[in-house]
């Protein structure tokens, strides 16, 4: 008996060694980032789901894209317009008729030619599509194919925003022959500079790329293979960053310390803001809020710069503006307009006939918990009587949306600054819930709407002005958007997305 | 033995069908807008109406669960609202990797358990106290951190197993069970902690059965009376805890799914519920309620194979 279970035993640690001396022979890192080609491997916090160009998104979703879509145009790190599948660009005189002259020597990866008529198809497919950024091509009427290497965009008014979407979700270009087949949903065929192999990816957990070898502009992507993992937890990347699976990853403050102790470079980029949105500005459901001077108290009466010290270990910058800090509404002036100031702020109220304060119902939302317990007692130490409701996560979205809230703390992913104001400030804009309107403020929008140029940055910056002033809203900080990566990949951050665009990375010299 | 088998079938379907049955219309009781989740912050009220109508949202509940129904009864369980993957699919992706995980980790508990409460059991002393020193240590120490030690320790520093992803067996073998050592490793302590405890016990409770004593002096050998007789009355407590620690493993590993970002049902079940995507909720409640009758049937088969005593009719 004993004899038997001491060898019963002695195989159990035996075959415990066997596996641990297998593993000991296995590379655990990729070969990636030789000075030239080899693979960049990427780790991503949320999972690819349609390859459909129709369902293409900003954020993290664009690196799944960017592999296998070329776009008819291209932006930079410093946020420049140039020219890419379209070899030229104009606008005429009311920017209202968008010229795109395009390339002839470009194929899709089935065969099927890029010409004029395969961008109608695509934008068309786009625009009439389900996909969360069909609204980026609200503003085209239709779409004229004046000869095999030219299209004209004919717009219903004119759209800043264009450009830059053409260059990214909205100018994503399939072949036109996959594009009503359903299958695009599944696998993508595109005239990107990679092709998917999906004999070396698997669903949810890898997603390879590699070379397309037909491809117009190699040159521009010194990688000859892309991985993509999905890895939505910050522990297990962090990890893979370390044990050197992955070369590059996002992160967050807390993470920044432990990271560079290990040797990752930390790469920094303004991104979303955090504040509170006042929807209510009519008074439709708490009367209060119609009177600017309350909605400005709700400004002085919240330590931003605390919240972000505290929460946000000092990770971004203080502002009062609902305008990405890249972005051509930015005004670095207006973010001196509310410091913290209670007494300031009692006495705004008191001014505007509430000495005794107002009852206001602030979600709960899931995420925003700490910042809104802060909010809370920083409201009620000016003298509102503040009570929470929690809001799950499935229901974040569509209970704001419906305006069921007044006031309430939310983080917004600023961009574009067009982008922002019809998504935001705009009669119709989905954010401006109570539909709330301005005649200076339309005209503030009209006016930043048809100008270009410097007349464009002075008009949306006066745009910015207005907001901050009527305090729309009450923003206390810009956080950064922390990435990582490893020593061998040089990352250059991408101003107005999460994550660098694909064409960010390098192997390190 | 076939009536058994039979009746366990039955109430198998009526369970699947109850369970099914509450949790699409739990799921539409939540008032959440999966469309609006789908389309995001910028889609208007239109764009949502009209996703709403393509997923059929705009039907009555009675009509859409009718349509539900009938579609899994012929085993189409619809698409991901949100992938637009087959929920088969997706399933048939996710299942193996949780399963790799759970059935490896069940398997080498049951072998080290026995091995560990068996000794502690016969032998008593100093390993009886080391076993029940572990059992206590592996309660008390949660799986997650555990994991992270592991990652730490043999991904991180030594660099000698993969920190995260799953490779499929039919892919590499060899790197298939590398990616499960860790994940394994960080949930077995726990398990073999409570299944060592219940051997132990239930062997030393054999032991003490007179008709041990009686086998033992009619001079049947100290192996024979272990293997044949001992152990195959105290296998069943120790078997049920086994079936017990399966179901929860295959729910609970989603901690460990997500350190070691295995793309397994665990990630799945959370992104689904949080989205609101209801035909792959209900496609993995009904997979794992099934999933949870076959264990409780092997164990009963297998407890009646192992005790005669405890075999049904």
């Amino acid at each position: 008996m004993k004899r038997s279970i001491l060898g019963l035993g002695a195989l159990v640690v035996a075959a415990s060694l066997m596996l641990a001396g297998c593993s000991a022979g296995s590379p655990a890192s990729t070969d990636s980032a030789a000075s030239t080609g080899g693979t960049l491997t990427l780790g991503a916090t949320v999972d690819a789901t349609s390859w459909d160009t129709a369902d293409a998104e900003f954020g993290n979703r664009l690196q799944y894209m960017q592999p296998v879509y070329d776009s008819l145009l291209h932006i930079d790190s410093k946020l420049e317009i140039t020219p890419w599948l379209a070899s030229a660009f104009s606008y005429n005189d009311d920017n209202t008729r968008l010229t795109l002259t395009l390339r002839d020597d470009v194929t899709f990866t089935d065969g099927e030619a890029f010409n004029a008529d395969a961008v109608k198809a695509n934008l068309d497919h786009f625009a009439t599509g389900t996909g969360q950024n069909s609204i980026t091509l609200a503003s085209v009427s239709s779409v004229e194919v004046t000869s095999p290497t030219e299209v004209v965009l004919v717009l219903k008014a004119p759209d800043p925003a264009l450009l830059r979407n053409l260059a990214l979700v909205s100018g994503m270009m399939a072949s036109p022959a996959q594009l009503t087949t359903g299958s695009l949903k599944t696998t993508p065929v595109g005239s990107g500079p990679y092709v998917l192999d999906a004999a070396a990816t698997v669903t949810g957990s890898q997603y390879t790329y590699k070379r397309n070898a037909d491809y117009w502009n190699a040159d521009a992507f010194p990688y000859d293979s892309i991985v993509i993992k999905p890895l939505s937890d910050l522990t297990a990347r962090l990890n893979a960053l370390k044990a050197g699976e992955i070369d590059a990853a996002s992160a967050d403050a807390k993470s920044m310390a432990e990271a560079q102790a290990s040797g990752l470079t930390v790469g920094k980029m303004l991104g979303d803001w955090q504040g509170l949105f006042i929807v209510d500005r009519a008074g439709a459901k708490v009367p209060a809020l119609a009177d600017e001077r309350v909605r400005q108290a709700l400004n002085y009466a919240i330590d931003g710069d605390a919240i972000l010290k505290s929460i946000r270990l000092g990770e971004g910058e203080s502002t009062t503006q609902i305008f990405n800090p890249s972005s051509q509404a930015y005004d670095k002036s207006l973010d001196d307009a509310y410091p913290y100031d209670p007494a300031k702020a009692k006495k705004l109220l008191a001014e505007a006939g509430y000495a005794d304060g107002f009852d206001l119902v602030l979600p709960d939302l899931a995420g925003f918990s700490d910042v809104t317990t802060i909010t809370v007692q920083s409201l009620k130490d000016v003298g509102i009587r503040v009570t929470t409701e929690p809001v799950s996560a499935d229901q974040t979205i569509s209970r704001l949306i419906s305006g069921e809230f007044p006031v309430f703390v939310f983080s917004w992913g600023s961009s574009n600054s067009w982008q922002d104001t019809i998504k935001l400030l705009t009669p119709t804009a989905p954010w401006n819930m109570m539909k709330n309107q301005d005649p200076e403020l339309d005209s503030l929008i009209a006016a930043a709407q048809s100008s270009s140029g410097a007349d464009a940055d002075t008009a949306f910056q006066k745009l910015s002005a207005f907001v901050v002033d009527k305090a729309w809203f009450a923003p206390w900080y810009v956080q950064n958007n922390i990435y990582l990566s490893s020593a061998k990949t040089s990352v250059t951050m991408q101003p107005q997305n999460v994550v660098p665009y694909i064409w960010n990375y390098a192997p390190a010299s | 033995m076939a009536i058994f088998l039979l009746r366990r079938l039955g109430a198998a379907v009526v369970l699947v069908f109850v369970i099914a049955t509450m949790t699409f219309l739990l799921m539409s009781m939540t008032g959440g807008d999966p469309a609006r989740n789908i389309l995001g912050d910028g889609a208007t009220v239109e764009q949502v109406a009209a996703k709403s109508a393509e997923l059929g949202l705009d039907q009555p509940l009675a009509v859409r669960y009718v349509d539900w129904l009938g579609a899994a009864i012929t085993g189409d369980f619809g698409r991901s609202w949100f992938t637009n993957e087959p929920v088969m699919t997706s399933l048939a992706n996710k299942f193996p990797v949780s399963l790799s995980v759970v059935v490896t980790a069940i398997l080498v508990t049951a072998l080290l358990s026995a091995v560990l409460g068996v000794t502690a059991a016969v032998k008593r002393g100093w390993i009886d106290r080391f076993v029940q020193m572990f059992a206590v240590l592996g309660f008390a120490l949660p799986n997650f951190w555990v994991a992270l030690i592991l990652v730490t320790v043999f991904a991180v520093n030594l660099k000698i197993l993969p920190a995260t992803g799953f490779v499929p067996f039919a892919t590499d073998p060899v790197r298939w069970l590398l990616g499960l050592i860790l994940p394994v490793g960080a949930l077995v302590v726990g398990t073999i902690a409570s299944t060592a405890q219940q051997v132990r016990g239930a062997t030393i409770d054999v032991l003490r059965q007179d008709y041990v004593r009686t086998l033992r002096s009619r001079g049947i050998s100290h192996r024979s009376l272990l293997f044949r007789h001992v152990l195959r009355n105290a296998a069943p407590p120790a078997l049920t805890v086994l079936s017990l620690q399966f179901v929860g493993l295959l729910g609970g590993a989603i901690i460990i799914e997500k350190i070691f970002a295995l793309p397994g049902i665990g990630s799945l079940a959370v992104n689904a519920t949080l989205q609101g995507d209801l035909p792959q909720i209900l496609g993995l409640v009904v997979v794992m309620v099934v999933l949870v009758v076959i264990v409780n049937l092997v164990i009963d088969l297998l407890t009646g194979w192992l005790n005669p005593k405890a075999r049904v009719s």
